[in-house]
């Protein structure tokens, strides 16, 4: 019906509303899985990395440099394949989202680590000097003058969330791109069923432009941020 | 719950030329991409520092789509969109096609701020000793801002191995899609999971190692900057 009004021919019409409702639905479940998931894993690993404890240091390390060096395609399937010969059955939405969530708290506690050293020493003596303890000293200065500089790279890792979520196309999560796909699928099939018609170019287009247009003022918001905040 | 793991080591004997000759595409379709990369990278990323009109703002919109869209909704519009107009590009060449226009809008911005970074007293000394414009570019700001971007050029190549497998969509046998494909005939999960884990590590560190090794050798000397 909006559609319609849109002067759309007349098989995008369901399409449209298809990939608006099923597509974006399902990308932004595993978004919001990863996105979350990575913001508390990836701060508290990080806050984690910077204390004195080698042991607890060398194996974030380990966490990190494991789920940052492999491709994501790798880590979407070693979750989709581990989870259930491990006994555990999850949704396609929630397997992507955990396999998001491991690359994403990588980046978040890297990130973080970075932002707890970028701290002056002599904030950590001032607020020493004004009778701070150890954790006084981190919850009331040294932490949110940290996290404050974490928001840049945030946004940026939120631009990169939202579109590795394509990757969970294949294993067969309906969120946009996978809701593309099954839309060209059925415009191409034999009528009645579908039109005959092959409209891939249109409907992968269609598909960049909507990320194009969700992650082009989040990159440059990235960007200012990081000139204003840092 | 308990993962009493037998390994197969069958897996490796049998699958092991497999999944080398799957590496060994992996590889081959890296190596290409990383060289169109750089490339791109060096030509776009001048064209931006110096500011060329045309070609400057077209290698900006370039940089802006490539980094702001999913690079697996590139490579489906490549393979799966481009055939509509009867272009059907062979899966190999999608293979590093896809990842070398990825890994040069990323090159593009290593090397703008490269050259961005050269002062503009070594430039004006190179004029003033006659070199032209592009000797001056050649000889002067290519050399420093390219040792400047050369870490962070390494980064986005180590981007550009591990985002071929994602040719998995287009059933280009590289590793991870033959590990897949094996796997779909006669499941090992876990030494699939295994062999990836171990061999695309393997590589990335080794790869990250090296920026590691150049960040040192290759800081400028103090004169320099």
């Amino acid at each position: 019906m909006l559609a319609v009004s849109l002067g759309l021919p007349e098989w995008a019409e369901p399409i449209v509303r298809y990939m608006a409702t099923e597509g974006l639905k399902g990308t932004a479940r595993i978004a919001v899985i990863a996105l979350v998931g990575s913001l508390v894993i990836g701060m508290v690993l990080g806050t984690l990395l910077t204390l004195r404890f080698t042991l607890v240091r060398a194996a974030i390390r380990g966490y990190i440099e494991v789920w940052r060096g492999l491709p994501i395609l790798v880590t979407v399937f070693m979750v989709f394949f581990a989870l259930p010969a491990l006994g555990i059955r999850l949704d396609v939405f929630v397997s992507a989202g955990i396999a998001l969530m491991l690359w994403g708290s990588a980046q978040v506690a890297e990130a973080t680590r970075g932002a707890v050293q970028s701290i002056p020493r002599e904030q950590h003596e001032a607020a020493a000097a004004l009778g701070f303890g150890w954790v006084g000293r981190h919850v009331n200065v040294i932490l949110p003058q940290a996290y404050r500089r974490l928001i840049p790279p945030l946004v940026g890792l939120l631009v990169n969330i939202l579109q590795n979520t394509t990757i969970a196309a294949v294993i067969g999560a309906t969120e946009l791109l996978e809701s593309g796909k099954q839309s060209i699928e059925r415009v191409a099939a034999v009528p009645p069923a579908g039109y005959g018609e092959i409209h891939s170019f249109e409907i992968y287009g269609a598909v960049a432009v909507v990320f194009f247009v969700i992650s082009f003022p989040l990159t440059r918001l990235a960007a200012y941020l990081e000139r204003r905040l840092v | 719950m308990i993962v009493a793991v037998a390994w197969d080591w069958s897996y490796w004997s049998t699958f092991g030329g497999e999944l080398a000759a799957g590496l060994g595409r992996t590889l081959e379709a890296s190596a290409i991409a990383v060289a169109g990369a750089y490339a791109i990278g060096v030509v776009l990323g001048a064209a931006r520092a110096h500011r060329i009109p045309v070609v400057s703002q077209l290698a900006a919109v370039y940089v802006e789509v490539i980094r702001n869209t999913p690079i697996l909704v590139q490579i489906f519009l490549l393979y799966f969109g481009l055939p509509q107009f009867g272009i059907l590009i062979d899966p190999f060449i999608v293979a590093w096609l896809s990842v070398m226009i990825w890994g040069g809008a990323f090159n593009t911005e290593n090397f703008r701020a490269g050259f961005e970074a050269v002062s503009y007293r070594h430039r004006e000394a190179a004029f003033a000793l006659g070199f032209r414009a592009l000797p001056a570019f050649l000889n002067v700001t290519l050399p420093i801002g390219g040792r400047i971007a050369l870490p962070s050029t390494i980064n986005t190549s180590i981007s550009v191995v591990k985002n071929t497998s994602l040719m998995f969509v287009i059933g280009y046998a590289e590793f991870t899609t033959t590990a897949l494909h094996i796997n779909a005939l006669s499941p090992r999960t876990w030494e699939m999971i295994l062999t990836l884990g171990v061999v695309y590590l393997t590589l990335v560190w080794t790869l990250s190692a090296l920026v590691r090794l150049l960040e040192g050798r290759l800081a400028l000397p103090e004169e320099a900057r």
